[in-house]
């Protein structure tokens, strides 16, 4: 994400070389001195323990007392390669991770420019949009689970009763729904923070050019088009990008609403890394999926980004 | 510039590496003779919490010199406490889970062996056959406590209502199950709803009845047979559903609690679930439901995979001997019996489950649950070292497959046996 | 602002009513189970209003699991990692966000290698690093490593908001002969208000909500909300699910008394009319 610097106006032009080479080397300085604080603890909490993660797929690392560690070099990696269930969950996760992020996404739109309006009541609004977030994980997956449930769920009820569906379904049990419902309670889940991200986006929007817009005779759409969403661009970005990656991550959510089943329907990548470590204690392969999971993120977000940018200088 | 970065990154970075060789110093745990020994236990209902608690507060009064520390822990998050806690050498002395789960962490040599440490009391007490659930190579990593089994609760006013008898002999047999729940159903209700939804334990477990193995071996070497005998149960269940029409096919994707509201509504004239449901059905239940539970399922034989709940002690533990020492007072007849009626659990000795019988004085279900305890085997799948991998991957997923009828049985036993291949290389 | 039409008003609120009957329809059904008894738990039938209000729930909820003392530590702990993360994040940020050093190439690979690497990977070489820092089974732990964990998001979305905002703004400051401490406390902290509240309700939630590192790291003395909620949760699927819904309840209002606080913060009055031409 690189910020495009707006040259410095040529209206100064005799102190704005002076000022440009004392802010070149005052800005490496800035920057350390603001960044230091977070130094020490970064690199102790997080950059070990991630380069050791990232370390251990190149090793056979398992549990085990007194187990010695060797490393392996690509042998885990050609492993993955030919594990066909390892890949579907690298199929099944991606189709999860662009559902959610881009349904997530228009509904917070639309969420946030309505939150953005003078509506009455708005505090309360705002409030209550964010309810996902205020629950804990534990009892929202155990939540949606009794509210998918065929016998004691309202949902199903409520369906058989509007005549949507003919029979009593089990959402999470069916081979057919079971992905279609996790995605719908992992775009539940994750509204709150892209509402909120992008209200505070638009609320960066200066109102002035939005009337003068107006008052010039451009429609909403227009306006929309023109301005709201250039100014947004950076944010969404931002927001998407992180979202799409959580989506990816996820798992604590699917794994109790499903297990990954039925059927394998639902499980996804993280279960599998998940399963690898804990459940059956190889460190080592475990932590080469996180390093697969990686590449396959960023090479994804790579051409994201890259098309968001592109599209920016147009 | 380039070198004041590098120079201070590498400062930064020394800084970061002396913090982190600083040894830990392992905390004293014995001051002056006094042992403290820690102990997380996982019980959930109100009564066996309660029970727990009463256990190591007497213990605690009758031994100065040897403090247990209870801590509550949760079945749904103990096994990945274990793993970062053997890793990290800070598991609690005394540990509670299951055999399945532990016989993990015993082939990792996190476990002690009690066999040296445990009265012979206690071992005469147990079954050898449940000891062989928590036995690796001659060694015991655990002391088996309390028991589940499988067993059929029957809605009695439904069953008076299609004149169906409730079944009174020893055991149950699977095509009297089927018969009766094709008499029970009828336009407004199923004769049995199965929660399936985690299939595999139920297949493996129940696969004894008709001496379906599926595994030989052990260890690293164990090979799965599919073959008549591991048919039976999946196929009965399978015929049932589809062919009878007497299991409620939505109950098939629903876990074993999930189906519970259908059978307090009269929906399902049986539900199978395990011998704790009844501790369930006791508090949810509508005011005049009756209920009985009915005699132990059998096929060739009434046998299922007993798999225990446990306490073991952690290899880590420096004092190994006192905390075996309290395992030996937690099974004695009557602390067992206290913490096996709160969970509705069968326990593992004789004298426990005469002191339960007398004191719930059979109601219940309590005389067929209690009865159950005899049929109770070590079965091959659980000495087999990566079946928690075949389990989740390969067999899980292919037994919800056969039994959403979307496979059949020969493609089902084709997928049980090249899976493992897969997962076993 | 600018005025609507009556019937784009309407369709503003019905679809805004829609937004939030899916949105807090499962809060409801919470409230509700909260106050349903066991049997009315488990009938097939189920109605939002219970038939008998079974307030037991509260107070068992209130007596088990030590609920209040791990809520008191949530709530600090959630407070200091806030207060710390955007104290420390937004610095980072504005530096990231402004000036073109090589740390900006560093901070994004591990932004982006701390947010993709699965977390549960990491979990038993974080236990080793705080075991020999003697800092497990401690609240201070704890909170360093949310703050340490939350600092990428934090500096990802913070940076997003720095760059949105006009760098004009800032020159035209300097050129009036503003000192740059100046112009960073009373031009842009302003107008990063919004961004800033946005950023720290995500990190007080992450830090409320967070269960994964808090089950591994704490040891049973001490206990944060989310552990004790899933002491509710037997095995093999046995819930007491009326404490458990009554406890949830209980733990879902003081995240819902911040937003309600913090959010009339997210508006910012500031930018209209700072922006010269």
């Amino acid at each position: 994400m690189t910020v495009t610097e707006t040259p410095v106006t040529s209206e100064a032009a005799r102190p704005a070389p002076r000022r440009r080479r004392r802010s070149a080397n005052r800005s490496s300085r800035d920057a350390w001195v603001l960044v230091l604080p977070a130094l020490i603890p970064v690199l102790i909490l997080s950059v070990v323990p991630l380069a050791r993660g990232v370390y251990l797929g190149f090793t056979d690392s398992r549990a085990g007392l007194g187990i010695k560690t060797h490393v392996i070099g690509f042998a885990n990696f050609s492993k993955l390669w030919h594990n066909s269930l390892l890949l579907e969950s690298f199929r099944i996760g991606l189709i999860w991770a662009v559902s959610v992020t881009l349904l997530q996404f228009l509904l917070a739109l639309g969420l946030a420019l309505l939150l953005n309006e003078d509506l009455r009541l708005r505090w309360l609004a705002r409030t209550l949009a964010l309810i996902p977030w205020a629950m804990s994980p534990v009892i929202v997956a155990i939540l949606w689970k009794l509210l998918l449930s065929p016998t004691v769920g309202p949902i199903d009820i409520t369906l058989n009763r509007l005549h949507i569906s003919q029979t009593h379904i089990n959402w999470l049990g069916d081979f057919n729904t079971a992905l279609p419902a996790v995605i719908i309670v992992g775009v539940w889940v994750g509204m709150p923070q892209t509402t909120i991200t992008l209200l505070a986006g638009l609320q960066g929007i200066p109102s002035e050019l939005q009337e003068a817009a107006a008052v010039d005779g451009a429609n909403t759409w227009d306006r929309f088009f023109h301005i709201t969403l250039p100014h947004l661009r950076p944010i969404i970005f931002a927001i998407t990008s992180l979202d799409f990656i959580w989506n990816f991550n996820s798992f604590g959510l699917v794994y109790v609403l499903t297990a990954g089943g039925p059927g394998g329907k639902t499980m996804l990548p993280m279960l599998f890394a998940y399963n690898e470590a804990f459940r059956y204690g190889n460190f080592g392969y475990a932590a080469a999926m996180g390093d697969v999971m990686v590449l396959v993120v960023v090479v994804f977000l790579g051409l994201y980004l890259r098309a968001g940018l592109r599209r920016s200088e147009a | 510039m380039r070198t004041r970065t590098t120079v201070a990154l590498a400062a930064v970075a020394t800084t970061a590496a002396a913090l982190l060789s600083a040894c830990s110093s392992s905390g004293g745990d014995s001051s002056g003779g006094k042992v403290t020994l820690r102990f997380q236990s996982l019980a959930f209902q109100k009564p066996t919490v309660a029970a727990v608690k009463t256990i190591v507060d007497t213990w605690n009064k009758a031994h100065p010199d040897i403090q247990v520390k209870l801590t509550q822990g949760s079945w749904d998050s103990i096994h990945d406490q274990l793993v970062t806690q053997f890793e990290g050498g800070t598991a609690p002395d005394i540990v509670h889970d299951d055999a399945a789960d532990l016989a993990g962490f015993a082939q990792q040599g996190y476990l002690a062996d009690l066999s040296g440490n445990l009265s012979s009391a206690v071992k005469n007490s147990v079954p050898k056959g449940v000891w062989d659930t928590v036995s690796q190579g001659g060694k015991i990593f655990a002391a088996p406590t309390l028991l589940q089994s499988y067993v059929v609760f029957a809605n009695t006013d439904l069953l008076a209502k299609d004149h169906i008898a409730v079944p009174t002999g020893s055991t149950l047999t699977w095509d009297q199950l089927q018969s009766m729940a094709k008499q029970a159903t009828t336009a407004g209700a199923h004769g049995l709803g199965w929660g399936l939804k985690s299939p595999t334990a139920t297949m493996l477990t129940l696969g004894l009845n008709f001496g379906g193995k599926y595994f030989s071996g052990s260890g690293q070497d164990a090979t799965v047979s599919v073959g008549d005998n591991e048919n039976q149960v999946p196929q009965r269940i399978h015929a049932m559903a589809y062919d009878d029409k007497s299991i409620d096919p939505t109950s098939l994707t629903q876990s074993g609690t999930d189906v519970l509201p259908n059978f307090y509504a009269g929906k399902d004239a049986m539900v199978v679930g395990g011998n704790y449901v009844a501790q369930q059905i006791t508090e949810q239940a509508p005011k005049n439901f009756h209920w009985a539970v009915l005699p132990p399922l059998a096929g060739t034989s009434a046998d299922q995979a007993a798999d225990p709940q446990v306490l073991a002690v952690s290899q880590a533990s420096k004092h190994a001997k006192q905390a075996t020492q309290f395992i030996d007072y937690f099974m004695s007849a009557d602390s067992l019996a206290k913490v096996g009626e709160g969970d509705w659990l069968i326990p593992t000795t004789a004298a426990a489950r005469d002191a339960v019988q007398s004191s719930t004085g059979g109601k219940s279900g309590w005389t067929q649950t209690l009865a159950g305890a005899q049929y109770q085997v070590s079965a091959p799948f659980q000495s087999v070292t990566n079946y928690p991998r075949w389990k989740d991957q390969i067999a899980t997923p292919a037994f919800q497959q056969y039994l959403a009828n979307k496979i059949s049985l020969s493609d089902l036993d084709k997928k049980l046996s090249d899976g493992w291949k897969q997962v076993n290389s | 602002m600018t005025r609507r039409r009556p019937m784009t008003r309407a369709a503003q609120y019905v679809a805004l009513a829609a937004y939030l009957v899916f949105l807090g329809f499962p809060l409801l059904w919470l409230l509700s189970m909260s106050l349903k008894s066991p049997r009315e738990l488990a009938s097939i039938a189920p109605q939002l209003i219970p038939k008998h209000f079974h307030w037991s729930n509260y107070s068992d909820a209130l007596s088990e699991q030590g609920l209040l003392r791990a809520g008191l530590n949530s709530l600090l702990v959630a407070i200091a990692s806030t207060a710390l993360t955007i104290a420390v994040a937004l610095p980072a940020a504005y530096a990231l966000g402004r000036f073109k050093t090589r740390l900006r190439g560093i901070a994004t690979g591990w932004i982006l290698v701390s947010q993709l690497f699965p977390v549960v990977l990491i979990v038993i070489p974080l236990f080793m690093i705080l075991r020999s820092l003697h800092l497990l089974n401690s609240l201070v732990g704890l909170t360093l490593v949310y703050v340490v964990w939350t600092l990428p998001f934090a500096l990802w979305m913070l940076r997003g908001y720095v760059a949105a905002l006009p760098p004009d703004l800032e020159e035209a400051a300097a050129v009036d002969g503003a000192s740059r401490p100046r112009i960073l406390v009373s031009i842009v902290l302003p107008l990063l208000r919004p961004g800033i509240v946005a950023t720290a309700m995500f990190a007080f939630i992450s830090s409320w909500n967070e269960f994964f590192f808090a089950l591994v790291l704490l040891r049973g003395n001490a206990q944060t909300l989310p552990l004790s909620l899933s002491l509710f949760v037997g095995s093999e699927g046995q819930v007491s699910l009326g404490p458990l819904a009554a406890a949830a309840v209980l733990a879902t209002i003081p995240s819902l008394l911040v937003f309600a606080v913090i959010q009339r913060r997210l508006t910012s009055g500031l930018l209209a009319g700072a922006v010269k031409g």
